[in-house]
């Protein structure tokens, strides 16, 4: 079992923690996506795992082993940079080679071994170039070959897609999913765009502040936050969160906002008059008054087009919301509209104080 | 752009010219001892020691080329200077290169004290006599290898080139790190490979140095046959004068003290104006990247 396994892993620099004893399991094959704000501690643990930062307490185990004390060489991990970290001097080949080279081994095995992988990435052609003579997504590619050529148990990837423009990027996530799969390597990915962590990962680690705020699939945290913060972090854009407070009547539970009643689930963990924050997804708010939807009057500030999608950028009473519609090719009809509705089986309601989620979990037939 | 627009005030225009007219002082300034030295060493004996050699050589003749190249202690001090000169830069580069490169290594243990200890040199050194002292103790006085491995480290030249890798992203080190690199394969298929600029930069100002050694060479060498170039220089010039047989008949020799001077610095130049060429470009470049991070 080529997994990673992580326990009550701690990082400090002299007298400041930056990682507080995390625990983290990352399967056999799978790839887990370390996300997160900058300095919120997902690329030193990307690090300790790579053995380039020393651990100040826990365990870290690569295969069942414990590797708190062994040489990044010896782990059997290969990392890709966020600047590439290309030998600018070397050709691609020889970058690609120089793993192998390093170990001695055999001409014969090199040769056969960077030619597999330059195959697969499509860098035959440019195998005498230097980096300087590639464009940013080759230059990535042959960061990938030269961790692909070791075979190594765990691939670590640390912001690989940071340096490039946005369509580059997009192209190159597509590539990563599609090497993950022919590869089947065991992958921990780290990244501070919730879209790169929502499409590449089996499992995203939602970090802040040097703890982990939850782990879980890419759908799981999108549907079922486990506070404010993770529910703010993922989805594009985040969920709304509106502060108010509990109404229990006789036709079950509400939460008011100013004027407004807000139907919820009847399910919800919830006390009469407790201040919660209301969690509702901006795709999730309908602009029919449909069955089961509560009815929210908004002054509308603004309206983005995406083209197929719009946001409409709102004030419900004093407090900001986004809403995302359907354009259908038309526009002009959104900047009319003054009433949204929120649908009671969506929402999502979290303790005002703690941040921590309140409603029960939707039950959904496929994760990811 | 209009027609008649001007892109230059008259500020910028008096800035130019004072400019280009102080580096014509400087370049002249500069160059004018090249040609007074090779005219002195190109001119009679009697018109050298009078001063009357201005820019070109006066009666001309290569008098002063035939004494020196005839003498055998020449040839054996010239021998000399190629033996402290190849030899000290070779032994300075094994030195500072590795020391260069743990100094810039944040995992150095007492990083900041060594640091500190090698710069400390910059400013302050044990004088004179207690480094003769030092060379006498340690069986390093009238000896070859006393001249290349006492004078082997030079602090500028060895922070220099620790600023320069420092200057080199992390995670090239980690990258080979990760590879099952050693600190020693880092340095020699990383670290120099990418540092050509700083590292022909220290060589030639470890060539310069060595090639225009005289004080402690003099100093520190009693045989006449392990002395340099510059040291047998003066003492020729010193011989010369002292010869008041010579003297008394300067007028009517073809050389003198000064032309004799001149023709050995002339040969000793030429060596240093070959190599200069194939290290210029990589010399440049490397005093910008030695102090700039990028």
């Amino acid at each position: 079992m080529s997994g990673v396994k992580l326990e009550k892993i701690v990082k400090a620099y002299g007298r400041l923690e930056v990682v507080h004893g995390i625990d983290l399991e990352v399967k056999e094959k799978e790839f887990v996506v370390l996300v997160g704000p900058s300095g919120c501690g997902k690329s030193t643990t990307l690090r300790m795992i790579a053995g380039l930062e020393e651990i100040s307490a826990g365990d870290i185990s690569i295969d069942g082993r414990v590797v708190n004390r062994v040489a990044p060489k010896d782990r059997d991990v290969a990392m890709v940079f966020q600047n590439y970290a290309l030998y600018p001097h070397l050709s691609v080949f020889e970058n690609i080679a120089f793993g192998l080279r390093i170990r001695k081994e055999s001409k014969g095995h090199i040769e056969k071994t960077v030619k597999e992988a330059s195959d697969i990435l499509g860098l035959t052609p440019y195998l005498d170039r230097k980096p300087a003579e590639l464009s940013g997504g080759q230059r990535q590619r042959v960061a990938m070959g030269r961790a692909i050529v070791r075979r190594p148990k765990v691939f670590l990837f640390d912001e690989p897609l940071s340096n490039l423009d946005a369509k580059l990027r997009t192209q190159m996530r597509a590539e990563i999913k599609q090497l993950h799969r022919r590869l089947g390597a065991t992958s921990v990915y780290v990244t501070h765009d919730q879209v790169e962590a929502m499409t590449l990962a089996d499992r995203i680690v939602v970090m802040n502040d040097g703890n982990i705020e939850q782990i879980g699939s890419p759908m799981e945290l999108f549907m079922n936050p486990a506070n404010t913060f993770v529910a703010g972090f993922i989805g594009s854009p985040p969920m709304n969160q509106l502060q108010g407070n509990i109404e229990k009547v006789s036709s079950g539970l509400q939460v008011r906002i100013n004027d407004t009643v807000i139907d919820l689930p009847n399910n919800t963990n919830v006390e009469d008059g407790q201040s919660v924050v209301l969690g509702i997804r901006p795709e999730h708010i309908s602009l029919s008054n449909n069955e089961g939807t509560s009815a929210m009057s908004i002054s509308l500030n603004l309206v983005e087009t995406l083209g197929s999608e719009a946001l409409l950028h709102a004030k419900f009473g004093e407090q900001d919301m986004i809403v995302k519609a359907e354009t259908n090719g038309q526009i002009d009809h959104l900047s009319e509209i003054s009433t949204v509705y929120a649908p009671t089986d969506l929402v999502k309601v979290f303790d005002a104080k703690s941040g921590l989620v309140l409603s029960e979990p939707f039950s959904q037939g496929s994760n990811t | 752009m209009a027609v008649g627009m001007n892109l230059y005030s008259r500020g910028d225009k008096l800035f130019a010219l004072a400019t280009s007219v102080l580096i014509g002082l400087f370049t002249v300034a500069t160059f004018y001892p090249f040609i007074y030295i090779a005219a002195v060493s190109f001119s009679g004996g009697f018109a050298a020691a009078a001063g009357k050699v201005v820019l070109t050589p006066v009666d001309s003749t290569l008098a002063a080329y035939k004494y020196i190249l005839t003498q055998p202690k020449f040839w054996i001090s010239y021998g000399n200077t190629f033996i402290y000169t190849i030899g000290g830069t070779i032994m300075s580069l094994l030195i500072i290169i590795p020391g260069a490169y743990a100094l810039s290594r944040p995992q150095l243990m007492g990083r900041r004290f060594w640091n500190l200890f090698v710069a400390f040199t910059l400013w302050f050194n044990a004088g004179l006599i207690p480094f003769f002292l030092n060379m006498r103790d340690l069986n390093l006085l009238d000896s070859y290898f006393g001249i290349i491995i006492g004078f082997a480290v030079n602090a500028f030249n060895l922070i220099l080139l620790r600023n320069f890798f420092e200057s080199l992203p992390q995670s090239f080190q980690e990258a080979a790190r990760m590879d099952g690199a050693n600190d020693f394969q880092i340095l020699w298929k990383v670290y120099i490979p990418l540092s050509k600029p700083a590292i022909a930069t220290i060589t030639l100002f470890c060539i310069v140095s060595r090639w225009n050694g005289f004080f402690w060479a003099m100093v520190l060498l009693q045989s006449e046959e392990k002395i340099p170039l510059q040291v047998f220089l003066r003492h020729t010039i010193a011989f010369l004068s002292d010869d008041h047989e010579f003297t008394a008949t300067l007028s009517s020799q073809p050389y003198s003290a000064e032309s004799v001077t001149a023709a050995i610095i002339v040969c000793s130049i030429i060596p240093v104006l070959i190599v200069y060429p194939f290290i210029q470009k990589y010399f440049e470049k490397g005093i910008l990247l030695g102090g700039v991070k990028e």
